[in-house]
């Protein structure tokens, strides 16, 4: 091995999640499996604080301890100011902790981070490089190996600069930056690379519910590719607008015996926060959780209970707004609630049991809910985006820088996907069904294959190549619900049980749009099936091939291309 | 599937139509599927091509 930089010294990557409120670092296990790793301290989720005192560096829970006595010296909530001029930067989440300010064209927070007394100007770049520093060592002992590159996830609206200010920081850390990968597609893909998970078209939605702010993000899953078709955001929903509820019944208890309020005190406040945090992360696992701090204002010690009732109550108007977020991207994707196959709680507050109870009873039955409360081999979702990345690096690591970046290059990642459902058409009985075969949105080109059934009878079968549109139907209540039977597919079924909820039956109904082309399956054995196969090209040309399962002979033809 | 009456074709397939048209969207550069994609793309080979190697 030779001492030269990057590419020729081997290279060591890990995952890593670099949020607002807390990080993670992960890696693949010698056995393939992702793994979040602990810091010295036995964290896996690293609280995104750094502070300083008497020129020492504290880091993690260890910083984030720090708030109560040493808040003008301790640096939080910094991810979001990256890459960012000062007056486009929310300041809210750093009132108690050293203020970001303005420093030429960047921000900056001015602590004391060495012995002496005056404060030094540190920019949130800087500070960011020794975040990723500090992961980047705790990895490293971990490991028993020096780790120099990583994945690292970012939200989807993070813009050229914000992500460039984050290659230069993590660069200046020692690490050499793979790739940087959106947020919920890192979910998805802890999810999808699971040895017992199945590829399969379906559209996602990525609920990731942080400390300080939430994102919700639809994704088409086809074929095992990811295409994300909207994104909402809401910068100031999170852990920490629930942990505020805590805040203030404790608070309002506390003053309806002593007659102080303790959030008046900025330190009684930091005490507050903490403990409060910790209470709502017990009321996320159990049905009662106590907090208990010395003394909170005045010199008064003070002990309390909640229950999850109580909290649950107090928090309903949130969580209604979690929901609405989700709904809001759905929306936002011209989608429908009955369109979508799975969701994905990711982020620490996605602990929380009642918001992932108040999305079931939005999606119908068929659509499954990944979140720890609803879902038994639910990934923890605080894990999420740094196994993702993990994933990811493992995938590329071995990658020449070159092939990563023609790989990651707007070239191939602009691709033309399907308008519509292509399928065929089943009869059963009088009825002409429309099965779909590549869905909505397949990034081209693509190529899919089915079984269908033959008559009975056997004979002559003939396959009708469609387009295919989607189609919300409304029954009202009188009429029973009849029953959709889907065909063997190997896609999921597109037929979605009704919602009992509602007054009317809404379903999904298959409407074909535009044939495409006919072939015919000759002397079909008695009950056997017909094989098909499409294939669809990026200038949407097809190649259709049919043939008996078993049969010698199969029928092929191409379709061409439209002109544009 | 179907069957057919009095239908018939050359080779026993017809072309009816085209597809409508795509929309032009980015994918995510992540996973075991898109790195095969792009080396596809970037190489220029088909499916079976790709199963091949």
């Amino acid at each position: 091995m030779s001492s030269e930089t990057n590419g020729a010294t081997e290279r060591f990557a890990i995952g890593i999640s670099f949020g607002n409120s807390s990080s993670s670092i992960a890696r693949l296990n010698p056995e393939g499996k992702a793994e979040v790793i602990a810091n010295e301290e036995g964290d896996r989720q690293i609280p995104t604080v750094l502070s300083y005192i008497e020129g020492e560096e504290y880091h993690g829970a260890q910083a984030k301890n720090q708030l109560i006595r040493n808040s003008q010296n301790t640096v939080a909530y910094f991810r979001d100011y990256l890459g960012k001029d000062f007056k486009s930067i929310d300041a809210t989440p750093c009132h108690n902790s050293a203020h970001p300010q303005q420093h030429d064209d960047t921000v900056a927070f001015s602590i004391r981070d060495t012995t002496s007394e005056t404060p030094s100007t540190v920019t949130v770049s800087e500070i960011a490089t020794r975040h990723l520093r500090r992961l980047k060592q705790s990895a490293s002992d971990y490991l028993g190996k020096e780790v120099n590159a990583a994945v690292i996830t970012v939200p989807t609206d993070f813009n050229d600069a914000q992500r460039e200010a984050l290659i230069a920081s993590a660069n200046a850390a020692g690490l050499e930056v793979l790739q940087l990968i959106h947020e919920p597609v890192a979910a998805a893909l802890a999810y999808d690379a699971r040895p017992e998970a199945v590829v399969t078209d379906k559209l996602t939605v990525v609920a990731d519910l942080g400390g300080t702010r939430s994102d919700a993000t639809v994704i088409a899953c086809r074929g095992g590719m990811y295409t994300i078709l909207a994104t909402a955001h809401d910068y100031e929903l999170g852990g920490a607008t629930l942990d505020k509820i805590v805040i203030d019944h404790f608070a309002k208890e506390f003053i309806k015996k002593h007659k102080t309020d303790p959030r008046e005190n900025a330190r009684g406040l930091a005490k507050l926060k903490l403990e409060g945090e910790a209470t709502k992360r017990a009321l996320s696992l159990g049905t009662n959780a106590t907090l208990s701090i010395e003394s909170l204002a005045d010199g008064i010690d003070y002990g309390s209970t909640i229950n999850r009732t109580r909290y649950e109550l107090l928090s309903g108007k949130v969580f209604a707004q979690f929901t609405a977020l989700i709904e809001q991207v759905v929306k936002k994707a011209g989608l429908d609630v009955l369109d979508i196959d799975e969701v994905i709680f990711a982020g620490g507050t996605s602990h929380t049991p009642k918001i992932a109870q108040l999305a079931r009873n939005i999606f119908s039955e068929k659509t499954t809910i990944l979140a720890p409360s609803t879902f038994t081999a639910a990934i923890n979702p605080s894990e999420l985006a740094p196994r993702g990345a993990a994933i990811q690096a493992s995938l590329i690591q071995e990658f020449d820088k070159e092939d990563i970046e023609q790989s990651i290059h707007p070239m191939v990642t602009a691709t033309p996907h399907l308008q519509n459902a292509i399928g065929v058409e089943v009869t059963s009985g009088d009825a002409v069904d429309f099965q779909a075969l590549l869905h909505v949105e397949t990034a081209l080109p693509a190529r899919r294959t089915a079984q269908f059934s033959a008559p009975k009878e056997g004979g002559d079968v003939l396959i009708r190549v469609c387009e295919g549109v989607r189609e919300i139907k409304v029954t009202k209540p009188e009429p029973k619900p009849k029953e959709e039977k889907a065909e063997a597919d190997e896609d999921d079924s597109d037929f979605s049980d009704s919602d009992e909820e509602e007054e009317e039956i809404r379903e999904i109904v298959w409407k074909t749009e535009k044939p495409i082309a006919e072939l015919a399956v000759k002397g079909v054995k008695a009950g056997s099936k017909v094989e098909l196969m499409i294939h669809v090209d990026a200038d949407l040309g097809l190649q259709i091939t049919a043939r008996e399962v078993g049969g010698q002979s199969a029928v092929r033809g191409a379709v061409e291309a439209p002109k544009a | 599937p179907a069957l057919p009456s009095g239908w018939s074709a050359e080779k026993d397939f017809k072309a009816v139509g085209t597809l409508s048209g795509a929309t032009q969207r980015n994918l995510e550069a992540v996973g075991p599927f898109f790195l095969a994609h792009a080396r596809r793309k970037r190489h220029g080979r088909t499916f079976s091509e790709d199963e091949r190697i």
